[in-house]
């Protein structure tokens, strides 16, 4: 039995955002991820900071390691998708603010602290196409109902 | 091949390309030929960050020694870039529209931004800097940017 999944049947997908301070992209990727752990998939996803898995912190290691990740980069050093590999997991997609921001090129962000609007509103594109990525994932690992010998009384 | 000069500041190994020619703002003028292809040095994409949007201005649209000839948004800043000659675009690198971040990742080979047919290059290129010139201004203004960032 994969043991990604629970007993409930729902694989926990891991949230690894950026964790540049100071830096706009890197205030929308962890917007982006609060929105999916809290609001968008809050049951199948769990947050895991890239601190942590600097730190070398066993929980969040264990974690990358169980379940398949989806990263949040702010910027092309991808240091999330970077630290989740050298821990030993499995980035299931990587995202870059940047490419997002590339096919909406209306919602500019702006802010450190507190983005601006057009920035809340990428993060919540972006939310949703880790939504996608999150319900595929899930999806994949659900056990696959057998149609063999349906026929055969 | 290009051969550079190169240096460490801080944390950041910074190239310069010996053949080219730089204005102030570090857009760098390569002759090719009879003509001149211009792109962004090393130190500035590092400086300005992994950019976003580049536009530059079209083929056929003439351009004076240091009018606008390109704005690039980065994920730090949007930056005006002055033509480092006067003539006639050419060429817009293509990569342009599809993938900015060659400016990033080959600044002085496939980032390049256009190619100028020039008006008369050997008298613009007299008010350029040349490498071991724009060399030494690269690194000081580095070096001060890097001093009072740990201010």
């Amino acid at each position: 039995m994969n043991k990604a999944i629970k007993s409930d049947n729902k694989q926990k997908v891991v949230i690894v955002p950026c964790s540049g301070i100071g830096k706009t992209y890197g205030t929308v990727s962890r917007e982006a991820a609060y929105e999916v752990v809290e609001n968008v998939r809050p049951g199948q996803t769990h947050l895991v900071a890239l601190s942590l898995l600097v730190l070398g912190d066993e929980k969040s290691r264990e974690s990358v390691s169980q379940y398949p990740s989806v990263t949040i980069d702010g910027c092309k050093l991808a240091c999330a998708t970077k630290m989740v590999e050298e821990s030993g997991g499995t980035v299931a997609k990587d995202f870059a603010v940047l490419d997002v921001y590339r096919n909406h090129r209306k919602l500019k962000p702006k802010g450190i602290a507190e983005l601006n609007e057009a920035g809340i509103k990428l993060a919540q594109v972006l939310a949703e196409e880790v939504a996608e990525v999150v319900d595929r994932l899930d999806f994949d690992a659900q056990p696959k109902q057998s149609t063999e010998g349906c026929n055969n009384g | 091949m290009t051969e550079y000069l190169e240096t460490t500041v801080d944390k950041f190994i910074f190239r310069v390309a010996k053949d080219c020619f730089y204005n102030s703002e570090g857009v760098w003028a390569r002759l090719e030929g009879d003509r001149v292809k211009i792109g962004l040095s090393d130190f500035v994409q590092q400086r300005s960050g992994d950019v976003a949007f580049a536009e530059v201005k079209p083929k056929g649209k003439s351009v004076n020694f240091d009018e606008e000839i390109a704005v690039i948004e980065t994920i730090k800043v949007d930056i005006s870039f002055s033509s480092p000659l006067a003539g006639t675009i050419v060429e817009v690198n293509p990569a342009m529209d599809e993938a900015p971040e060659v400016i990033n990742e080959d600044p002085y080979g496939e980032g390049w931004l256009a190619v100028i047919e020039p008006d008369d290059w050997e008298f613009d290129r007299q008010r350029l800097f040349d490498a071991p010139q724009y060399f030494s201004r690269m690194k000081q203004e580095a070096e001060e940017e890097v001093a009072e960032g740990n201010e």
